[in-house]
């Protein structure tokens, strides 16, 4: 008995001094840092966002004593850790933790769309170039998915899945009459989804629901990175398993991409933001990219350093 | 009468058949399921070896000595380099068993007695119930548990002592998740020595004219060590194999040997956990590395244990 009562005052002092040491902050403490592991699309995002690609994929130019957590970790240790920087995509966002503003722009669906809310990346699609496909069923399915994306009922799926939908009115019913070719028993059609696979979980929740739109075709999923969206779908002929009618990239194409593809062959389906988060109790509301770069390459080591901006 | 003699034979024959059926499909079995090892060993043998001596898709291969020996994980990007090393992660596992086993050994131990020899038989049927629920608690909900109060726990006792550790992310965390989840391993098996001791010696104990105390300690417990020391085995084995729980509170360190018990650590198991579902090539092969070394460390460990476990010896025990 005396034991378990020890335990619990034990107990009740830790809380008591969890609660006094709550009030105040000291700008004087060390910036813990927190990060995704490197195989992260979440990191990688991250990282390119605020200007330092190195640390997408390395672990030895970050500051020296991070913190390796995954999404779930980041978001219990910023409940925990005052002085601890991390962070989150948009949808995992709640107010156990307080996210931060981005150059200004608070983290919020509306500033993502409205394009002023600078972190975050873009989900693309690309498909093969008209008339290339192996026959003209796969190819008005192709461009039916398409059309399909733009709809309100691709975009609760959109949304439903972690991503951000962009705004739209448009529901599959209204124009489904225009692509004939759904109605139809396309069972035996196979369609090959690929690209990036940070978008794998979406693209898989739209396929899976389009397919029961559309005649249950087959979608085959082999997502193997924004980079092969282009390589898939543009220049491996279709003769080539790997190739791809429809992919998916997590970012913007790049110019050498773009070289040659319809302007019809591609488009943004989703935004993915990614935030900033600290500990309830931080002062500071608004973070740069410059102040970020610096966080997590070790030149500011204490919030003072990021409060004195 | 020759009609009876021609029933029995057909009736033997059968017999016979069956035996030999029944025999035949239990071995078949047995095989299997000892083949199963062979089959895991060999897998993590073909994939764990590649690194060492392929060339990795162009990478180059990594250097056996500066893996097991090294103090950083990965030096340069992953998927462009094959700068691993684990030395500092071989360290870290082994200090971290230690510690928890220093916690998990006494506590289990005394609770085996307690569930044994003093507690009221009610409270003992409770308490060993509890026991044993404890130990089937998945590793995932430790994990949680430690991530969701032990963290907090550590991360305020660190700010009353005038440290700023990492959110408690910490050797000291990770060792109060594991002795939490090793003390039922361990006082159930110790509990079963505990009870196999020949009642005789007790009472030869108590005729003597020692207190129950002393007997309980002195006698029950000496007479019981072989016991005991098969459920730190077992316990540690446990401790040395466990990965999410640990991964949710240990803060993936990525480099550098550390003792202080309130920064930042890793052990061999999370560092294969981590990452693991999203990586390809070289990244994920070594992985199947680490796993060998992993049970390298377990079987020397066990080993040097059994052998200390021959030289504690054994006292009659029923």
């Amino acid at each position: 008995m005396r034991k378990i009562l020890a335990v619990l005052a034990l107990a009740l002092s830790f809380s008591l001094a969890a609660c006094t040491s709550g009030s105040s902050f000291d700008d004087s403490k060390n910036i813990t840092v927190y990060t995704r592991d490197t195989t992260s699309g979440t990191r990688a995002g991250f990282m390119d966002g605020i200007g330092f690609a190195a640390a997408a994929t390395s672990d030895d130019v970050l500051v020296e004593g991070f913190v390796i957590k995954d999404n779930t970790g980041i978001m219990t240790s910023m409940g925990t850790d005052e002085y601890g920087i991390g962070y989150v995509s948009l949808s995992s966002l709640n107010n156990t933790i307080k996210g931060l503003s981005y150059e200004g722009v608070a983290p919020t669906v509306a500033n993502v769309l409205n394009n002023t809310y600078g972190l975050k990346r873009p989900f693309m699609w690309m498909t093969r170039d008209a008339g290339d496909y192996e026959s003209t069923e796969i190819e008005q399915l192709v461009n039916a998915f398409v059309a399909f994306l733009g709809t309100s009922d691709a975009a609760d799926i959109i949304n439903n899945n972690g991503a951000i939908a962009l705004d739209t009115t448009v529901t599959w019913d209204s124009i489904k009459a225009q692509h004939p070719i759904t109605a139809r028993n396309n069972a035996n059609v196979t369609v090959r989804f690929g690209g990036s696979d940070s978008i794998q979980k979406v693209a898989q929740a739209l396929t899976q629901a389009f397919s029961a739109k559309a005649g249950n075709f087959v979608a085959e999923h082999d997502h193997t990175g924004s980079g092969d969206a282009y390589k898939r779908t543009q220049t491996i002929g279709l003769s080539d398993p790997v190739s791809k009618h429809v992919a998916f990239a997590s970012r913007y194409f790049k110019d050498t991409e773009k070289v040659g593809v319809a302007e019809s062959a591609m488009g943004q389906l989703a935004w993915d933001a990614i935030v900033a988060i600290v500990h309830k109790n931080n002062p500071i509301t608004n973070i740069t990219a410059a102040q970020l770069k610096a966080i997590y390459d070790g030149t500011y080591s204490k919030w003072s350093d990021v409060v004195s901006e | 009468m020759q009609s009876k003699i021609q029933l029995n034979q057909t009736q033997k024959r059968h017999n016979q058949w069956l035996d030999n059926t029944i025999k035949y499909l239990l071995m078949g079995f047995a095989i299997l399921s000892s083949s199963f090892i062979f089959i895991i060993a060999g897998v993590i043998m073909v994939k764990g070896v590649t690194p060492f001596i392929t060339n990795n898709g162009g990478l180059g291969r990594v250097n056996l000595a500066d893996f097991l020996t090294g103090t950083t994980w990965l030096i340069g990007e992953s998927f462009n380099s094959n700068l691993y090393a684990i030395g500092f992660l071989i360290i870290s596992t082994l200090f971290i068993a230690f510690l928890s086993l220093l916690i998990s050994f006494p506590v289990g131990v005394l609770t085996a007695l307690f569930i044994a020899k003093i507690a009221p038989k009610k409270l003992a049927e409770t308490l060993r119930t509890v026991v044993e629920m404890l130990a089937s608690i998945p590793s995932i909900i430790y994990g949680l548990f430690g991530a969701g109060i032990i963290l907090k726990i550590v991360y305020d006792l660190s700010t009353l002592i005038g440290f700023q550790s990492k959110g408690g992310n910490s050797i000291l965390s990770s060792v109060l998740v594991l002795a939490i989840m090793t003390i039922p391993t361990i006082a159930s098996i110790s509990e079963v020595a505990i009870r196999s001791v020949d009642k005789s010696i007790e009472h030869g104990s108590l005729a003597l004219g020692a207190s129950k105390t002393q007997t309980h300690f002195k006698v029950v417990l000496t007479s019981a060590k072989s016991g005991i020391f098969t459920s730190a085995i077992l316990g540690i084995g446990r401790v040395l194999g466990e990965a999410t729980a640990v991964s949710l509170v240990a803060g993936g360190r990525r480099s550098g040997i550390n003792f202080n018990i309130l920064d930042t650590t890793s052990t061999l198991t999370t560092m294969m956990l981590e990452g693991m579902k999203e990586t390809t090539g070289l990244d994920y092969d070594i992985r199947f590395s680490v796993g060998i070394v992993l049970m390298v460390v377990i079987l020397i460990t066990n080993f040097t244990l059994n052998y200390i476990k021959r030289k504690v010896g054994n006292v009659d025990v029923k």
